[in-house]
């Protein structure tokens, strides 16, 4: 009785485990469908370029900015020698930067809470120095980019297990989903439904592939920046009041935005118009 | 006939009487007392959109805006913002329920 008690108990966690996997797994094969769908000519791989997947004139300009020097080189070099100058390299979990940028996003268990790689630097350089690093630009984008250039062509491979790591994952694509600001528009209504429709003289770009350049360099901001940087961005084009980066929920979001990208390859080509 | 009159006379009658009726009380009238309830119904209702991250861009700015109209003696022009940055707290309340659950539309 006991062992049969066992065997139930043991398959219903099972049961609840797979399904955890089969939703975030669900919701990204449906996402990759839609974009089949409104973009068949875009190969899945060519999500990684993001809006010069869909555009060719722009696919041009993009390519002649990679055939040069690119506006983000010597920020990037900057972030290798700040990760070193910093002690980075001496945490456990920045230790191997190619493995910290894969396994980033995830669910701490201990925490219950979804720990960035921006989140994790921060931790660090704060263990380190004994000061606090800014979340969204300058140096922690240099940093965050350095690390994420060491794992150019690994693939993107977020893990949605447990309860709590579902919970988060539901409540970003929530707030992924959600109709917010003046505008009461969503992420989703510009990044998923329109994707590659003009919005006035700039082209949308897919969701499908957008962390896979993070953090990026934006001509608009002369500069690089943070996924987070980026969120607030979109927040005030939709007139809605931006969040703090690295909030729970920004970091949420991020867990679902990420995973979204899974089986892609990350790039170190950063630049963004 | 004579009922077609009846009905005629009566929506006559109410018709006038409408037209001498004030339109909606507007409590907001320019007082200070005004401006007060004013800028608290729009605090309120801010505090309670930050607290669930679905404020919208502009309401602090214009509470901000509205109590610097008001200490500048300009009442009218500061309750008049203060009422549009509270209908924009209970849009943004709207929004939401909805939020809390959204979900993709294919």
């Amino acid at each position: 009785m006991k062992k049969l008690i066992t065997a139930v108990v043991s398959l219903g966690l099972m049961v609840g485990a797979t399904s955890a996997i089969a939703d975030m797994e669900s919701d990204r094969k449906a996402l990759v469908g839609h974009f089949k769908s409104i973009l068949p000519n875009v190969e899945f791989a060519d999500y990684t370029n993001g809006v010069y997947a869909v555009d060719e004139g722009s696919r041009e300009q993009f390519e002649e900015i990679l055939d040069g020097i690119p506006p983000y080189e010597d920020a990037v070099e900057k972030g290798g020698a700040e990760y070193l100058k910093y002690g980075l390299n001496k945490c456990a979990a920045l230790a191997d930067p190619a493995a910290a940028r894969v396994k980033h996003p995830y669910f701490d268990e201990k925490s219950q809470q979804v720990v960035t790689l921006e989140g994790e630097i921060k931790r660090c350089y704060n263990e380190q120095t004994g000061k606090k690093l800014g979340s969204s630009k300058g140096k922690i984008a240099r940093i965050s980019a350095w690390i994420s250039d060491q794992a150019a062509g690994q693939k993107i491979n977020v893990i949605v297990e447990s309860a709590g790591a579902k919970a988060a994952y539901a409540k970003g694509k929530a707030t992924f989903y959600a109709k917010r600001g003046q505008f009461n528009m969503s992420c989703a209504d510009c990044h998923v439904y329109n994707a590659s429709k003009k919005a006035r003289a700039d082209i949308l770009s897919p969701a499908l592939g957008h962390t896979t350049h993070i953090p990026m360099y934006r001509a608009k901001w002369s500069g690089m920046g943070t996924l987070h940087r980026r969120y607030g961005g979109c927040y005030k084009n939709m007139r809605a009041k931006p969040l703090k980066a690295q909030t729970e929920t920004y970091r949420n979001m991020e867990f679902f935005h990420q995973a979204m990208s899974n089986g892609l390859e990350i790039t170190d080509a950063r630049y963004r118009k | 006939m004579k009922k077609l009159l009846i009905i005629a006379l009566s929506v006559f009658a109410l018709t006038a009487q409408a037209d001498f009726l004030d339109g909606p009380h507007n409590w907001n009238n320019g007082s200070s007392d005004s401006f007060k309830s004013a800028i608290k119904a729009a605090e309120t209702g801010y505090k309670a959109n930050l607290a669930v991250d679905m404020a919208w861009r502009d309401t602090g700015k214009m509470i901000k805006e509205a109590k610097k109209l008001h200490a500048a003696g300009k009442t009218a022009a500061a309750v008049a913002l203060a009422n549009k940055a509270h209908t924009q707290t209970v849009n943004a309340t709207a929004q939401t329920p909805l939020a809390m659950s959204a979900g993709p539309l294919f």
